[in-house]
């Protein structure tokens, strides 16, 4: 849900990367100090960024014959973590903003705030909430992704509304208007990405236990969801 | 992507101080957002277009293809912005044409078009690489940078092994129908994963053997920008602003 360049008037855009920042000085702090302990984070950081961003040209199929791509936010902020995943979210917008016109400079804080902000920590959250409440890891996937799907783009029609509020109901009613138009296409994605989700997590387990092991090491709080 | 990184490396202006390039760009993109659209819009995309092809000898084509490209998502963002609601929420809710709506998409695609029009001529003037001593300068954590270079050198080769895999899945039938999409789907993402963390082991390995520790050092051609040529940047973007407000009245 990227919104575009010069969609948003200056005031606004301003505003949401103040918001934002905050965020991704926590989340630079945290990835540095990762750096530090182990160089061999950067890199891994860094393929996961290219990897999000490649992954993004993938079309994903949709009931309304729209299609959108998967943004492997809810997976990435399971493994890596959301702090990590706000900054390699920002570096993803950045780089769809220049080299796809996906998104823009100007809306970048706002656009880092609901995709690299918002989803990670609803994803994140909502795993270490059901894993707590005693669901699988399949299920505790399919909701922290697709939930984390939903806030996002809730965000950005509360980010929208803000901008262009309707004339007779205000900003609560472009709200409901860009919810309801989003609605169409962002709920059966937010499913198919939280089925997806589960689906690329049980190839990983199948295929690739050492990796998952190797990314236990770098993110150490995750391991217990991870190792099953 | 590749047309970008091409033209990017191969025009005239690819010499020039970045910063120069950047002002230019990103000075125009705040004056598109604060000026009114009409007519400062075309004032400005008549500027960068001419920088641009004129200029740097940007090809045209490559040009207006890239300009070109998110019209589709530039109008159908303008449509949501065109419809309001009316009626009781729940009782026959239905989305009506606002009075205003029409004028103030126009504007919207207006303003979104220049602003895709300044960005552009950065981007095809200036390769990215170019641009992070300035990030490095202007203080961003090192981390942070060193991540967006690891990240660019393996966007071009990872897009080149996505697509061999999805081509391989795709002549084998995997993309025919909703349950297989989303196995290859699945399977095709697993995969990639594991290759790209593969990469990533492989690639500290060979640094580690090159004494890594966690520094990435790269040599950079840096200039000068030329006071004039950022003067002259600075004079040509208070014109326009003086211009489009002047018309505009």
């Amino acid at each position: 849900m990227h919104i575009m360049e010069g969609y948003l008037p200056i005031e606004h855009c301003v505003a949401w990367t103040v918001a934002a920042a905050p965020f991704v000085a926590a989340g630079a702090r945290s990835i540095s100090r990762r750096m530090e302990e182990n160089p061999r984070v950067k890199l891994l950081l860094g393929v996961t960024a290219a990897f999000t961003f490649t992954l993004s040209a993938l079309k994903l199929p949709s009931v309304t014959g729209s299609s959108s791509h998967p943004t492997g936010i809810g997976l990435g902020a399971v493994i890596f973590g959301p702090g990590a995943m706000t900054v390699i979210g920002l570096i993803v917008l950045l780089f769809q903003a220049l080299l796809l016109a996906h998104g823009g400079i100007s809306t970048l804080g706002a656009n880092t705030f609901s995709m690299a902000i918002v989803g990670p920590w609803v994803s994140y959250g909502i795993y270490r909430l059901a894993r707590r409440a005693g669901l699988s890891l399949g299920p505790a996937l399919f909701f922290a992704a697709a939930l984390g799907d939903l806030a996002t783009y809730v965000t950005t029609s509360v980010q929208l509304a803000l901008a262009f509020p309707d004339p007779a109901r205000g900003v609560v009613g472009a709200m409901l208007k860009f919810m309801g138009i989003f609605a169409i296409t962002q709920v059966p994605l937010a499913a198919s990405e939280g089925f997806l989700t589960v689906l690329v997590m049980n190839q990983l387990i199948a295929y690739s236990r050492p990796e998952l092991r190797d990314l236990g090491i770098v993110t150490k709080t995750e391991t217990g969801g991870i190792a099953e | 992507m590749r047309l970008i990184d091409r033209v990017a490396h191969h025009n005239r202006w690819r010499r020039r101080h970045p910063i120069e390039k950047l002002v230019l760009a990103l000075g125009m993109l705040i004056l598109d957002l604060v000026l009114p659209p009409y007519p400062a819009g075309p004032i400005i995309a008549a500027i960068m277009l001419a920088a641009a092809i004129g200029g740097a000898g940007v090809p045209a084509v490559a040009y207006l293809r890239l300009l070109l490209a998110p019209v589709g998502f530039v109008l159908a963002g303008a449509a949501a912005v065109m419809v309001g609601v009316a009626g009781e929420p729940g009782l026959g809710w239905h989305f009506v044409l606002l009075p205003s709506g029409r004028i103030i998409a126009l504007k919207l695609v207006l303003r979104a078009l220049t602003a895709i029009a300044s960005l552009n001529f950065l981007i095809l003037t200036t390769p990215v690489e170019n641009l992070l001593p300035l990030f490095r300068r202007w203080r961003v954590p090192g981390a942070v940078v060193d991540l967006i270079m690891v990240t660019y050198r393996f966007l071009f080769v990872f897009s080149d092994t996505l697509e061999a895999m999805r081509t391989a899945q795709d002549i084998r039938l995997g993309y025919s129908g909703w349950r297989r999409t989303y196995r290859s789907l699945a399977m095709l993402t697993a995969a990639f994963l594991g290759r790209v963390l593969d990469r990533a082991r492989r690639l500290e390995m060979g640094l580690a053997a090159r004494g890594y520790r966690g520094d990435l050092p790269v040599l950079v051609d840096e200039g000068r920008p030329s006071w004039p040529v950022m003067g002259g940047i600075l004079a040509l973007q208070l014109a326009t602003a003086f211009l489009s407000l002047h018309l505009s009245r």
